[in-house]
């Protein structure tokens, strides 16, 4: 039986949950967010109707399910179906003299685990934690080797068994549970730009390959996050097609996911052909297309080029598959109007921001996106407008999304262009000589340039031709 | 006035043997004192109630608890001290 964490990604890691009859050790340091994340894997366990044992070895019950309230969650309708006890066992009861000796082992709490597990056919059962555990016993070898004992009976009733346990140092990996349990969740903090920063891997998996990458794990009072790295671009990197077949060809396949495209063009050039063309293509390939609106690209606007085009993306409008964010239409009166080169403040940087993250989780499939800067460039401040695009591009690359943003190079200062340049991934350049338009591509991540081609404009879709 | 010492153990528990016959001998050689053996196997909830993780685990009459198999002079010594005192 595989019990889902209730955590899509961290299902992913573990090769889709956690196996009943194994035993997995959540490490990390203090104050990582190891019982937090038990917490949420018992939650995630409950909602699918399997009973959890969840035993503390440190915290009282009744402060740990007050604890999971702060998170939104409510323990006690479980526990008052049967479905989930939670329980306190430690070696030393308050008040109480101890003496030890190394001549003991551990079947008092075996006897009791198995009993607790058997009263509610507990199939999750988490130990929490294991260091605090042996921590309380002078002899803690003689603890340990009795542990594997705990780890065996409890698995062996066909109960999957988490421990949580205290990594010491950065890369303590020779603890003896560790060669006992069948897989590891590994949390780790790093501080970074004075920010502590948690990730979270998986070491060790005996049923699958551990995945070699690392996430982040983030907890806040919505829950548990855990984003994904970028993973290797060797499995990762698929490409998209334009739509424009000789433009896959040049650019060797298409464009790769993960991928800003900066499309520049003089004033004189229209960019609808090649946005249209590409616009149709990622439709029709099943794309969320996300569209920061502006005086040009508009429903109206782009329905009556479609229009023109004789082709018709209603269907795709009326199914959400686009989404239009909206950058200049926020409650803008006269006066503000007048201010702004002020009102475009970092404050709505960050909102179209959080809008456009927003959308992306909206579209579940991949998504694609597309933008005027031209606008942006004149309304912003310079050094707003270049964070505003790198962090844009940072989204699009996180989500493993493609961006289409067009420039006109003719109205923007030598300097924005070069660090635009720099930022993106593929640079696609129309120019004019004579009354002959060319396309050519300055830079790609994957080297594939080439020199200025003649191009074409048509009626229908594709709207663009390259000849040579 | 009798005073009780108890004993948890199992009888998968290796050292539990070694200690009944201990404390045994000790109880029959002091006044006023008697032993509980409890097994938890069959009285679970009394494991329960004293808490018990680890086996042997003894706990004399002022609630002071051995934890392991410890020697029959450590244990008298134990409770030399508070009888005399008491």
């Amino acid at each position: 039986m595989i019990i889902s964490t209730g955590i899509e990604e961290l299902d992913n890691m573990i090769d889709g949950g956690l196996r009943t009859g194994n035993c997995y050790a959540i490490k990390g340091t203090a104050g990582a967010g190891k019982t937090v994340l038990s917490l949420f894997m018992t939650m995630g366990a409950l909602k699918q109707d399997i009973p959890v044992l969840f035993i503390s070895t440190e915290v009282e019950p009744d402060k740990l399910i007050e604890y999971v309230k702060s998170f939104g969650m409510d323990f006690q309708p479980y526990i008052d179906n049967n479905m989930l006890i939670v329980d306190k066992m430690s070696l030393k009861p308050q008040g109480v003299g101890l003496v030890q000796t190394d001549r003991f082992d551990l079947s008092g709490i075996i006897t009791r685990v198995k009993k607790r597990i058997e009263d509610i056919k507990a199939k999750l059962v988490f130990f929490d934690s294991a260091s605090a555990f042996f921590a309380e016993f002078q002899y803690e070898k003689t603890a340990r080797s009795s542990f594997m004992d705990f780890i065996r009976e409890i698995t062996d009733v066909g109960s999957s068994l988490v421990l949580t346990a205290e990594s010491k140092g950065a890369e303590d990996f020779t603890t003896l549970e560790e060669f006992l349990v069948d897989g590891v969740i590994k949390i780790r903090t790093e501080l970074k730009n004075n920010q502590l920063i948690k990730r979270i891997s998986v070491p060790k998996l005996r049923s699958a390959q551990p995945i070699s990458s690392e996430n982040r794990f983030i907890i806040n009072k919505q829950g548990i996050m855990i984003l994904r790295s970028e993973q290797p671009p060797t499995i990762l990197i698929t490409e998209e097609e334009t739509g424009i077949q000789r433009l896959d060809e040049l650019l060797g396949g298409g464009i790769p996911n993960g991928t800003v495209v900066l499309i520049e063009l003089d004033g004189e050039t229209n960019y609808f052909p090649l946005f249209l063309t590409t616009l149709h293509k990622h439709l029709n390939q099943g794309k969320g297309v996300v569209i920061h609106s502006n005086v040009h690209m508009y429903p109206a606007k782009i329905l009556e080029e479609y229009k023109r085009a004789k082709t018709d993306i209603t269907k795709h409008l009326n199914e959400g598959n686009i989404v239009f964010i909206d950058k200049y239409n926020r409650s803008v009166t006269a006066v503000e109007a007048r201010e702004m080169r002020q009102l475009m403040t970092t404050d709505d940087m960050i909102s179209v921001t959080v809008e456009l993250m927003e959308a992306f989780e909206k579209a579940k499939q991949e998504v694609v996106l597309y933008g005027d800067l031209t606008d942006d460039v004149n309304i912003l401040s310079e050094s707003n407008f270049l964070r505003y695009f790198a962090l844009q591009s940072f989204n699009v690359k996180e989500r493993r999304a493609i961006a289409y943003s067009f420039i006109n190079f003719n109205a923007i200062s030598r300097e924005i262009l070069a660090r635009l340049r720099t930022t993106a991934d593929i640079i696609i350049r129309f120019s004019r000589v004579d009354y002959c338009n060319y396309i050519e591509c300055l830079k790609s991540s994957t080297g594939a340039t080439f020199l200025p081609k003649i191009v074409k404009f048509r009626d229908t879709i594709p709207l663009i031709e390259i000849i040579g | 006035m009798v005073l009780k010492i108890m004993c948890f153990t199992s009888p998968t528990c290796s050292w539990c043997p070694y200690i009944k016959d201990v404390l045994k001998r000790i109880v029959a050689q002091t006044e006023h004192l008697e032993l509980e053996i409890i097994d938890i196997t069959k009285d679970i909830d009394k494991a329960e109630e004293y808490d018990v993780i680890a086996l042997p685990t003894i706990i004399l009459p002022n609630n002071q608890r051995i934890i392991g198999a410890a020697d029959e002079a450590f244990i008298q010594e134990q409770l030399d001290f508070f009888l005399d005192f008491g």
